[in-house]
C-alpha cells in the first residue's frame, strides 16, 4: 500500500490536467466505457437485486475505472494514480473490524456480508443544522437511544449568537463549542466512551485540527470524516484533514455522494462510481471506512426506486469483493412526523442491511430543513437493520417489502412534506418524543410487521 | 436530411465534429443563420428540459452545450449585427469564500450557455471582491452565487454589500442559489433573484436581463 507521504507527493507530480478537462475527457467516458463493458443494467422492477454477477461486474468496473481516471487534485491539478499492485496490495492490507469508543460503551465496528446475520453497526445522525440552544438537546434525544453504536451530532449554524462563516475564527469557535457540547452530553446521558464522529460543524482543516483533545474533544477512540468533492477529487484542505487523522491517531470515514442525474450519468454509472469511492477513501484519503450517500440530483435524497437499487448494488458489490467497512447514509424526502419518512427509513435501512452494509440514518426533508430531523425515525431504521440480520432476511424477501413500501411513498417524492421540527415532535427539556409523534412510530411499526418484518423486541 | 437537420440533431444528441461540419454545411448552403441560431438555442432549451426531467443526464447536457458551442462559433462570424439569443448577456459567476462545492453551478453554467448567455466561471471559493472585479473586467450584466453550506451562505451576502460600498450594486442583477437557501433568504441578503434548480436558473438570468421567462 503507497505510504502516506507517497500519496502526497503524487498530488505534486501526477499528469497535470486542467479540471474540466479530466471531468470531461478523462473519467466520464472512463466510466461510461467501465459502465458498457460489464453490462451494467439498471432494472427498476428489482430496487433490491440479488444477482451476484452484477454486483461482482459492478466491483471490476470500479477498480478499472478508478486505476484508469486517477483522482484529481484541485489544487495542483494534477491527477493521482495508483497500480493496481497498490489496490491489491490495500484491499488486502485493510482491516475488517475495529474496536471503537471507549471503556463500557467501547464496540465492534466490522465490515458485513450480504444477507449477513450481524445487524448493522447503528451511527445515527441527524444531518443537519439546528439553533444553538437546541443542539445539547438533540444530542441528549439520540444518545438515548438503546441501538446507536455511534453518534454524528448536528451542525452548528451560530456561535454565541453569531452566524459561523467557513474558514474564520467563528467556525474554529464553533467547531470547540460543538466538541464540548457533544462530550458532555455523552457523559451526562451515561455513554461516555460512545463512539463519536465529529465535527461537523468544521469545514476547514484548521477547525478540524483544533478539537483534536482527549480530554474535552475529539479522542482516537472517535471518528472524522473526509468529505469528497464531485466528482473524484481531492484538494489541500482534505488532505491536510486525512494526514491529521493518521497521526492523531483517530478512525476517519470517507464521506462521498455520487450523484444520480450528474457526472455519474444513471442509476448504473452512480453505483460504479459510488464503489470506487471506497478505492478513493482507502488509498487517497487513508480512511477507516466508507461513508456512503448517493443522491438524486433532483431530489438530493436516496429513498427513490433508483437510488435504493444504487445503494443495494455497491453495498453487494463491496460486501462481495472486499474486507472493508461501509455504512450506508440515509437521505430521506419527507420531514418528521410524516409516515412517509417512516416508510423511506424502513425501505432505506432495509436494502442497507440485507446488502451487507452499516447503517448511518437519516437525514430528512431532502437534509434541507433547519432543525428537522429526530431520533425516531433514526430508531425505526435501526429497529428494520437488527430485524433484517436477526431473521436472515434475503435480497429476494427484502426486494418484496420494498417494493411495497415504495408503493406508499414512491408517488409522493415530487412533493414530499417537509414535515415537523424536532421541537414539535420532542419533548425539548425531556428530550423525549412526544406521545402522539411515539404513537405514530408505534403504528407505521405495526405496519411493517405485517409487511413480514419480524421486530426484535 | 437536410443540413438544418442534420446541425440540429448533432447539437440535440451532443456531436461536436458532426455540429460543426453542418454548421459549416449550413453557411455554404447560404441558410438564414439567425434563423437557424433561433433553432438551436430552441433545441438545446428542449435538451436542458429533458435533462430536468431527467430523461438525459448531465454528460449528455455537456455533450449537446459543448456541440452548440462548436457549432455557434462557426456560424459566429455570419451573425455580425445582431445575433439574438446567441448574444445574450454576460453571466460571472462562482460559489463563495470557503465553499468547494461546485457542481450545482457547473450545471446552472451549462444551462445558462445552452440558452445563449456567455459564461465567465470563477470556480469554487472565490472571493467577495474578486466576483466584484471580475464581473466588471467581463462586462458582465448579472453576477450569480452559489453556496452548498450554511456556513458559506453570509459569503453571499458580502459580495452584495461589497458591491454597495464599491458603488456598483446597480450594475449588475445578482441572482443566488444553493441546496440550503431559499427566496425568502436571497430577499434578506438582497439578492435580484433566486432559483431552486438549474432551469429555473436560466429563466431567472433571462428574466434578469429582459428576455422573458
Amino acid at each position: 500500500m503507497a505510504p502516506m507521504w507517497d500519496v502526497v507527493e503524487r498530488a505534486f507530480t501526477g499528469p497535470f490536467c486542467e479540471e474540466q478537462d479530466y471531468l470531461s475527457r478523462r473519467l466520464i467516458p472512463a466510466l461510461q466505457a467501465a459502465v458498457k463493458r460489464h453490462r451494467i443494467k439498471y432494472d427498476p422492477a428489482t430496487p433490491v437485486p440479488w444477482d451476484d454477477a452484477l454486483a461482482d461486474a459492478v466491483w471490476q468496473a470500479a477498480v478499472e475505472l478508478f486505476l484508469e481516471a486517477g483522482v484529481y487534485h484541485q489544487d495542483t491539478h494534477r491527477i493521482i494514480l495508483f497500480s493496481e499492485e497498490e489496490v491489491r496490495e490495500a484491499l488486502y492490507a485493510a482491516p475488517e473490524s475495529y474496536t471503537v469508543g471507549s471503556g463500557r460503551d467501547a464496540r465492534t465496528f466490522g465490515r458485513r456480508e450480504v444477507e449477513d446475520a450481524r445487524p448493522p453497526f447503528c451511527i445515527l445522525s441527524p444531518d443537519i443544522t439546528y439553533d444553538e440552544p437546541l443542539f445539547l438537546p438533540v444530542c441528549l434525544a439520540y444518545l438515548r437511544e438503546p441501538l446507536l453504536d455511534g453518534f454524528c451530532a448536528p451542525v452548528l449554524e451560530s456561535f454565541l449568537g453569531e452566524k459561523i462563516k467557513a474558514y474564520t475564527p467563528l467556525e474554529l469557535g464553533g467547531s470547540l463549542e460543538h466538541a464540548m457540547s457533544l462530550r458532555e452530553a455523552a457523559r451526562l446521558i451515561g455513554r461516555p466512551g460512545v463512539f463519536l464522529v465529529a465535527v461537523g460543524t468544521a469545514e476547514s482543516d484548521s477547525a478540524q485540527i483544533s478539537v483534536s483533545q482527549e480530554g474535552w474533544g475529539v479522542r482516537p477512540t472517535d471518528s472524522r470524516l473526509v468529505g469528497s468533492i464531485t466528482e473524484f477529487m481531492t484538494n489541500n484542505q482534505l488532505l491536510n484533514k486525512a494526514v491529521h487523522y493518521r497521526q492523531y491517531g483517530c478512525f476517519s470515514g470517507s464521506l462521498t455522494g455520487a450523484i444520480y442525474g450528474g457526472y455519474a450519468g444513471g442509476a448504473e454509472g452512480t453505483a460504479v462510481l459510488e464503489t470506487a469511492y471506497h478505492l478513493k477513501g482507502l488509498l487517497v484519503h487513508f480512511c477507516s471506512y466508507q461513508q456512503n450517500f448517493p443522491f438524486h440530483l433532483k431530489y438530493g435524497s436516496n429513498t427513490t426506486r433508483e437510488l435504493l437499487w444504487v445503494t443495494s448494488v455497491y453495498s453487494q458489490a463491496i460486501a462481495r469483493n472486499t474486507r472493508l467497512v461501509q455504512t450506508s447514509n440515509g437521505f430521506a424526502n419527507a420531514g418528521p412526523g410524516t409516515d412517509m419518512l417512516l416508510y423511506e427509513a424502513a425501505a432505506h435501512a432495509l436494502a442497507s442491511t440485507v446488502c451487507g452494509a452499516n447503517l448511518w440514518e437519516i437525514a430528512t426533508a431532502r437534509n434541507k430543513c433547519h432543525n428537522r430531523a429526530t431520533p425516531l425515525e433514526a430508531r425505526l431504521a435501526a429497529e428494520v437493520g437488527h430485524a433484517a440480520a436477526r431473521m436472515r432476511l434475503t435480497r429476494r424477501q427484502a426486494n418484496e417489502i420494498v417494493l411495497k413500501l415504495l408503493q406508499r411513498y414512491e408517488a409522493g417524492i415530487p412533493d414530499a412534506p417537509p414535515g415537523r421540527e424536532f421541537a414539535e415532535c420532542y419533548d425539548v427539556a425531556k428530550a423525549r418524543p412526544r406521545p402522539e409523534y411515539l404513537d405514530q412510530y408505534r403504528r407505521v411499526k405495526r405496519e411493517l410487521g405485517e409487511m413480514g418484518i419480524r421486530f426484535c423486541y | 436530411m437536410t443540413a438544418k437537420e442534420n446541425l440540429i440533431s448533432a447539437v440535440a444528441e451532443g456531436r461536436t465534429e458532426d455540429a460543426e461540419a453542418g454548421a459549416r454545411q449550413a453557411l455554404s448552403e447560404g441558410l438564414d443563420v439567425h434563423a437557424l441560431v433561433q433553432e438551436l438555442t430552441a433545441a438545446m432549451r428542449e435538451v436542458g428540459a429533458r435533462f430536468e426531467r431527467l430523461e438525459i443526464f448531465l454528460p449528455e447536457m455537456m455533450a449537446s452545450a459543448e456541440a452548440m458551442m462548436a457549432a455557434m462559433e462557426v456560424l459566429r462570424p455570419a451573425l455580425e449585427g445582431g445575433a439574438g439569443d446567441a448574444a445574450r448577456a454576460t453571466v460571472v459567476m462562482g460559489t463563495t469564500r470557503g465553499d468547494m462545492h461546485e457542481i450545482g453551478k457547473n450545471i446552472v453554467g451549462v444551462m445558462l450557455k445552452a440558452n445563449g448567455f456567455q459564461v465567465v466561471d470563477l470556480g469554487p471559493n472565490v472571493d467577495p471582491l474578486v466576483f466584484i472585479k471580475r464581473a466588471a473586467e467581463a462586462g458582465a450584466a448579472v453576477v450569480g452565487i452559489s453556496t452548498l453550506m450554511t456556513t458559506t451562505m453570509p459569503a453571499a451576502r458580502e459580495v452584495i454589500e461589497l458591491m454597495k460600498e464599491y458603488g456598483v450594486r446597480d450594475r449588475y442583477k445578482v441572482m443566488v442559489g444553493g441546496a440550503p437557501t431559499s427566496a425568502a433568504w436571497a430577499k434578506e441578503i438582497g439578492a435580484d433573484g433566486w432559483a431552486e434548480d438549474a432551469a429555473g436558473a436560466a429563466a431567472l438570468a433571462m428574466e434578469l436581463v429582459g428576455g422573458g421567462r
